[in-house]
């Protein structure tokens, strides 16, 4: 499976690289985002602000879309999952629009909620072999508020809140599985076996 | 949410200055081997100081870092000698998952707003050095050389403000002393803000953590020589924690 990655300019892409790359796939950063609509796979990192990265994915935001509704598979992370949602209070404009829904400021005591919190998940692939009650490290100040059941986790902070999503080969986790220890590497390989068996 | 322990290491021009020494193993200055070994022991993250941030030195940090990201999987936090927003953008690009900025925040507070608007609040820290002053804290700027006039409790406000995500609060009184974080300048510092407040300075034992992360209030506790001379492992400090009730992470 070859895995592209988002580079939206800003941040750290190297752990993300390496733990899909540890996981099986074969990765390659892709800035040149005219090449999106035709990837295998992609993957949409946990970095920099909603404005900022719809406002580099906008020229190519109806054919990633389109893409990705017709099966190629994806995973967005923090960031990256916010994206697929419709709007967000972080930034005026649109998102991807992929997964329906809104992504709102997070009520809770201190903000951003950062470090490692508890996730509890129901049945699904992605958690394959992760026990309940996994802790996964998150440095998020928004979150996903889903319209339908697509939500296969929750996490407790201020409110409980959707921390990954699943649609068939297409997922989206608020926590960053590349900076989630073993744990995270282990999720990352569950999301490369889904988009693996889905192709 | 769980406490964090943060083990730091001191990077002067690539290498971990005087290098660490775990139980059983020689000494090591190879900074992505030490990360990589904190993680192992559980670490919840790792911080790397470029203590003597040279221009000559920054390569060879940026070759340190980019090694690091490649083999780490627990967030990385880089600081020392970031003066400018490309600075910050750098330091990212190649492989920081958050850069603490302390001297250049206070020349130009502003600098702070661009780099969360830029790269969000999550991965902009702000370095706080304080050090007491009658009845309350002042500000020192280029590691602790330059005292700012500005209050500490003010300033963090005012960078949390500004966009800051999360504050990395050194006593200067405490620092090098092993005699136990600065308690109550923690407390005040965690009590006006409403980011995450590591705490930093005068670490000397696994009380000192519990201490800190108990009535000290700190989100997380940042140490260097409990570790690196071999005295405690990190899962040794989170067994304290632990039986004292404060909740950990296991794993690694």
């Amino acid at each position: 499976m070859r895995v592209s990655i988002v580079d939206y300019g800003v941040g750290n892409l190297h752990s993300i690289s390496k733990g899909l790359e540890r996981a099986g796939a074969r990765v390659e950063v892709i800035r040149d985002f005219s090449k999106l609509p035709e990837a295998e796979c992609i993957v949409f990192p946990g970095v920099g602000a909603f404005g900022a990265a719809m406002e580099q994915l906008r020229p190519v935001s109806d054919e990633v879309r389109g893409a990705i509704l017709s099966g190629t598979p994806a995973l967005g992370v923090c960031l990256g999952m916010q994206i697929l949602f419709d709007r967000s209070d972080e930034s005026a404009g649109s998102g991807l629009s992929i997964l329906r829904g809104d992504v709102r400021r997070l009520k809770g005591d201190r903000i951003p909620h950062m470090g490692w919190n508890d996730v509890q998940h129901s049945d699904d692939p992605l958690f394959d072999g992760v026990p309940q009650g996994s802790k996964f490290y998150y440095a998020n100040s928004f979150v996903c508020h889903p319209m339908g059941k697509i939500g296969i986790s929750e996490t407790h902070y201020g409110e409980t809140f959707v921390s990954a999503v699943r649609n068939g080969p297409l997922c989206g986790v608020q926590f960053h599985p590349e900076k989630s220890g073993s744990i995270g590497l282990k999720l990352l390989s569950n999301f490369v076996r889904i988009a693996e068996e889905s192709a | 949410m769980t406490k964090r322990i943060i083990p730091c290491l001191d990077v002067r021009n690539g290498y971990v200055v005087k290098g660490v020494c775990f139980k059983n193993l020689k000494e090591v200055g190879d900074p992505p081997t030490l990360a990589v070994e904190y993680q192992l022991q559980g670490a919840d993250e790792i911080v790397f100081l470029d203590v003597n941030a040279s221009v000559s030195g920054t390569k060879t940090l940026h070759d340190a870092v980019r090694k690091t990201a490649e083999q780490l999987f627990v967030p990385l936090t880089v600081g020392g000698g970031i003066r400018s927003f490309s600075d910050v953008r750098k330091t990212l690009e190649v492989g920081a998952d958050k850069t603490s900025i302390n001297s250049a925040a206070v020349i130009d507070p502003t600098l702070i707003n661009k780099c969360a608007k830029s790269f969000g609040s999550q991965c902009i820290v702000l370095a706080l050095d304080a050090k007491r002053v009658d009845d309350s804290w002042e500000v020192y700027t280029h590691s602790g050389t330059n005292a700012t006039g500005l209050d500490a409790i003010a300033w963090a406000k005012e960078a949390c403000e500004r966009g800051a995500g999360e504050i990395l609060l050194t006593s200067m009184d405490a620092d090098g002393t092993k005699k136990g974080y600065d308690i109550e300048l923690t407390r005040a510092v965690v009590r006006a803000v409403n980011v995450p407040v590591i705490a930093s300075g005068g670490c000397g034992t696994i009380e000192h953590v519990v201490e800190v992360l108990t009535s000290g209030e700190a989100d997380a506790a940042l140490a260097a020589s409990i570790f690196h001379f071999g005295q405690h492992t990190v899962a040794e400090v989170k067994h304290a924690l632990e039986s004292e009730g404060v909740p950990v992470r296991w794993g690694s």
